[in-house]
């Protein structure tokens, strides 16, 4: 018993050791990629809410105005006299509220702004830590897809040692396994859509973008992983000579 | 509160409910705890624990005794290695291993509290890395969701079982193979057992779990 009592203090220092050790930029990097997404699902949210009780107010400006960032910008640098004048009407449908009860609408629009503030700080924090951490990676997707991927993989070291047809469908493991049980058409594409290559690329051939930049892509993690030279311009080369 | 059946010490039953008698008053979990007779009892929801699942679908022997050295694979948050260790008592004890830092966190406080638990660190797949830190065990549990998870079982079978002791193994077909039914699996890892180990006993977890099934093994 004493034996094991012994055993026992040596386990939990060991484990608290090696879990302290085991913090590292992948960390860093899906925490801030999950908050991004999650902060763009709460903008929308809140906006959704704001857009209603602003209608109140001056139901037109909502209407014009269709994106949601520049709406709140819009209603917070500017009052309701000038932005009639913009839209140029003299009658509105809403009604002339006083101080107390615009108040809440200005409240939450301010807050939300300082969430899409937060929003930008954490894009630029990522560009940073990704440009330092996977350079090869970074050049080619950029930070935002860069870190999905991370995401979707669990960690660099897991994401270079996967193959590149993998790396391809990350983001789509739902369709890839109703293909397998059911024999529905197979994905052509994960996460990597987000790739203005594959985006903009006409139905047919996404299929074919997404395989060349997986390919790359899965190449320049390698690289990454096992502290290569920087090679993501000619990564990049051969994309375009590839694609053309 | 009567005892759930006179083969396990300190497994209890209430109204389709699983209790264990607990070692002390902490509570690890939201779960309920009741006081009966001057002790307290751990609910112990079958949804949430593939053994207890087992126990409710009327497994006839799992091994676990009063003083029993467990080794358990696949800890996750500590949720059932903390009922293991109430049924094993103060004079068992629980190696619990996990691979993943973010719930050993949770599974380290756990075994802070109780005397006879001891966190690892550490891949399963590879016991070589850990032997250093556990002794021969009585019962081996695994409840990983890998692809290999009957090989992983088998090589921590070998290194650490005594002879004549127990294995309790949770398959989860899913993440063997998708494309076959569960029962085809069932099968298969029957027949990979049977070479190396003797089978008692075996159940499928539904409706508790679904796609999952349990084996007991014994060494021969």
């Amino acid at each position: 018993m004493e034996e094991l009592d012994k055993l026992r203090e040596k386990n939990i220092l060991a484990a608290k050791k090696k879990i302290a050790e085991s913090v590292n930029e992948d960390d860093f990097i899906i925490h801030t990629i999950n908050n991004i997404e999650e902060l763009a699902k709460v903008t929308n949210v809140l906006t959704k809410r704001l857009r209603g009780w602003y209608a109140i107010y001056l139901p037109e400006f909502s209407r014009k105005v269709s994106d949601n960032e520049a709406f709140v910008n819009l209603i917070l640098e500017k009052d309701r006299k000038a932005l009639m004048q913009e839209m140029k009407i003299n009658i509105s449908m809403g009604m002339d509220l006083s101080k107390r009860d615009l108040k809440p609408i200005m409240d939450l629009a301010s807050q939300i702004k300082s969430l899409y503030d937060l929003r930008d700080e954490l894009k630029s924090y990522l560009e940073i830590v990704m440009s330092n951490y996977c350079k090869n990676m970074f050049s080619i997707t950029g930070a935002l897809l860069g870190a999905k991927l991370l995401k979707e993989a669990g960690s660099l070291k897991k994401l270079s040692r996967m193959t590149s047809s993998i790396v391809q469908l990350l983001g789509a493991e739902n369709a890839l396994f109703r293909h397998l049980k059911t024999g529905a058409l197979p994905p052509k594409h994960g996460v990597i859509i987000q790739h203005p290559l594959v985006s903009s690329a006409k139905k047919s051939l996404r299929g074919k973008h997404a395989r060349v930049l997986a390919d790359k892509i899965s190449i320049a993690v390698k690289t990454d992983y096992f502290k290569g030279e920087f090679i993501g311009d000619k990564l990049k080369k051969d994309i375009e000579t590839k694609l053309r | 509160m009567k005892p759930f059946n006179k083969k396990y010490a300190n497994i209890y039953f209430d109204k389709k409910t699983l209790y264990t008698r607990s070692l002390d008053k902490n509570k690890f979990f939201d779960e309920r705890i009741v006081s009966f007779s001057g002790n307290s009892f751990r609910e112990w929801e079958a949804k949430r624990s593939k053994l207890a699942a087992g126990l409710m679908k009327g497994l006839s022997q799992i091994g676990l005794r009063h003083g029993s050295v467990v080794l358990y694979l696949g800890a996750s948050h500590g949720y059932t290695p903390s009922f293991v260790s109430d049924i094993v008592g103060k004079s068992g004890f629980v190696f619990a291993i996990d691979i993943a830092p973010e719930v050993t966190r949770d599974l380290v406080a756990i075994c802070e509290q109780r005397k006879n638990m001891a966190p690892i660190l550490c891949d399963c797949n590879h016991p070589e890395e850990y032997k250093d830190f556990v002794t021969k065990v009585d019962i081996v549990y695994q409840d990983i969701s890998q692809k290999n998870q009957v090989q992983i079982f088998l090589k921590n079978c070998d290194m650490f079982l005594k002879k004549d002791g127990f294995g309790l193994l949770a398959i989860k077909s899913r993440s063997i193979d998708v494309t076959k039914s569960p029962k085809e699996i069932y099968a298969r890892v029957r027949e990979e057992l049977e070479k190396h180990i003797t089978i008692v006993d075996y159940r499928e977890l539904d409706p508790y779990e679904k796609h999952h099934a349990m084996f007991v093994v014994k060494k021969k």
